[in-house]
């Protein structure tokens, strides 16, 4: 535990370093806000440092561990709807803990004013990536062409954004862009990768590849439908 | 910050982060209950990596909600106070760049697109085309909310270049170009450009969840575009060479 916590440090504060560098610099040059607002600024980058190190820990410990083995144990069950609802259910599980995904829930509620609730977002958001996430894996299992499924995923999240009301285009793409991050991608990851594996496919490296582009599809697409049908 | 509000944040963070680890634990129980049938071992590390990490985002939710959250915003606020609307683009180019750089899973990702290459694409090149690309879409996405712009007047025509491109490039490089879009920018930075982009359209008087949002999946497109990009220039260099053996 404490060798993963050392081993992962130089990571964190190398992700954290230009950010604080620049929020500093632009501080005297910019902004000027007053010193206990920096100071408070400070502190709490040194809380997300030191979550973002536990977070990542943790990740490592127990929830890559458990996507590894529950992508292992799936094809051996056979059935391709079991495949199918597991990888739903786990994308879905993973996102909803997403620490971007909270975050841009929240930031919307704030800004929409009871408008957009967080909570119901946030499971809009998930279901999407559950529902892509499914999709890709059971192209693993088919064979079926990868840019031939991105450019349907693609198009069709196009066609939806003309369609939907423009209130909810830029949340939509937001939405997808933040979804594959310190959980999802992982997780999602170690699925393809076990069930590759276990398909004793001819690319078992790259069959993971492209998974999580085509996941964060999945979020845009759901939350432009929802504003299509509550237009 | 007063003792009542920051009390007030840690009870809000604490109950949303049950909310968001409980059905990962649940779930994990059921498959072990059901099919997995793991070692007693296995799960209490399974279990205790659970909890490390819920504790971990416990922690950075606080600390990303009392720092980079207001700072983003007031750094925002700043950006869209300035007497020409241009002179927000240095800063965001900048801020782009530098987030970019920090990110190690582009790092990753640029390792993984010199191995797909088979070395014909070297790590550095990507790094600095990935970051570049960053940049470009930061500058363009605070130019976009001081100009009030429709988003999809940037995206439709992004996303239709990367239709494009895929048919022309290899099919595993085209897997791994898509995925470079979310690695561009980590849980940290995206938070403090939501919060900046959120602020810089609060001086507009235009609707904030419309001009706000978007900055975040500009930058997610952009290193999709240089990826692809890349590959096509690199090919197109090596095809004379092919030809004449």
């Amino acid at each position: 535990m404490l060798a993963l916590l050392r081993e992962r440090l130089p990571e964190v504060l190398k992700a954290m370093a230009p950010l604080v560098g620049a929020v500093c610099v632009l501080q005297v040059a910019l902004v000027q806000a007053p010193l206990p607002q920096f100071l408070q600024f400070l502190a709490g980058a040194a809380l997300a440092a030191l979550g973002m190190l536990l977070l990542f820990a943790g990740i490592d410990l127990g929830i890559l561990p458990m996507g590894r083995f529950i992508g292992a144990e799936l094809p051996r069950k056979g059935s391709l709807w079991l495949i199918a609802g597991v990888a739903f259910a786990l994308g879905f599980a993973v996102t909803v803990a997403e620490p971007d995904v909270l975050i841009l829930a929240a930031q919307v509620e704030a800004t929409a004013q009871g408008a957009i609730a967080a909570r119901p977002l946030v499971y809009v958001i998930a279901a999407g990536v559950g529902l892509l996430g499914a999709v890709a894996l059971l192209r693993i299992v088919f064979g079926f062409p990868f840019t031939a499924l991105v450019a349907i995923a693609f198009g069709l999240m196009l066609l939806l954004s003309f369609l939907a009301p423009a209130r909810f285009v830029p949340l939509a793409y937001d939405a997808g862009s933040v979804t594959t991050g310190v959980l999802t991608a992982p997780v999602l990851l170690a699925l393809a990768l076990g069930l590759s594996t276990v398909l004793a496919r001819r690319s078992a490296a790259t069959d993971g590849f492209g998974l999580l582009g085509l996941a964060s599809v999945g979020p845009v697409i759901a939350v432009l439908l929802l504003g299509w049908l509550q237009r | 910050m007063s003792g009542a509000a920051l009390l007030e944040q840690l009870a809000g963070t604490a109950w949303s982060v049950v909310l968001a680890v409980l059905p990962l634990a649940v779930l994990f129980l059921v498959f072990q209950v059901l099919f997995l049938q793991l070692p007693v071992r296995e799960v209490t590390r399974i279990l205790a990596g659970t909890l490390v990490a819920a504790l971990g985002l416990f922690l950075f939710l606080l600390g990303v909600g009392v720092a980079f959250l207001p700072f983003g915003r007031i750094i925002g606020e700043s950006l869209g106070a300035l007497p020409q609307a241009w002179m927000a683009v240095p800063f965001g180019v900048a801020l782009g760049f530098a987030t970019a750089w920090g990110e190690p899973s582009v790092r990753i990702l640029a390792g993984q697109v010199e191995e797909a290459t088979s070395g014909s694409i070297r790590r550095g090149m990507v790094l600095v085309a990935v970051c570049g690309g960053v940049a470009a879409a930061t500058g363009a996405g605070l130019l976009r909310i001081a100009f009030d712009l429709p988003l999809l007047w940037l995206l439709a025509p992004g996303y239709a270049f990367v239709l494009a491109l895929l048919w022309l490039s290899d099919r595993e490089f085209v897997a791994v170009a898509v995925d470079a879009g979310g690695v561009a920018t980590g849980p940290l930075a995206n938070s403090f450009l939501l919060a900046l982009a959120l602020g810089a359209s609060a001086g507009t008087g235009g609707d904030p969840l419309v001009q706000g949002l978007g900055l975040v999946a500009l930058i997610a497109l952009a290193p999709v575009i240089s990826v692809l990009a890349l590959g096509m220039l690199v090919r197109r260099k090596e095809r004379p060479k092919e030809a004449t053996p």
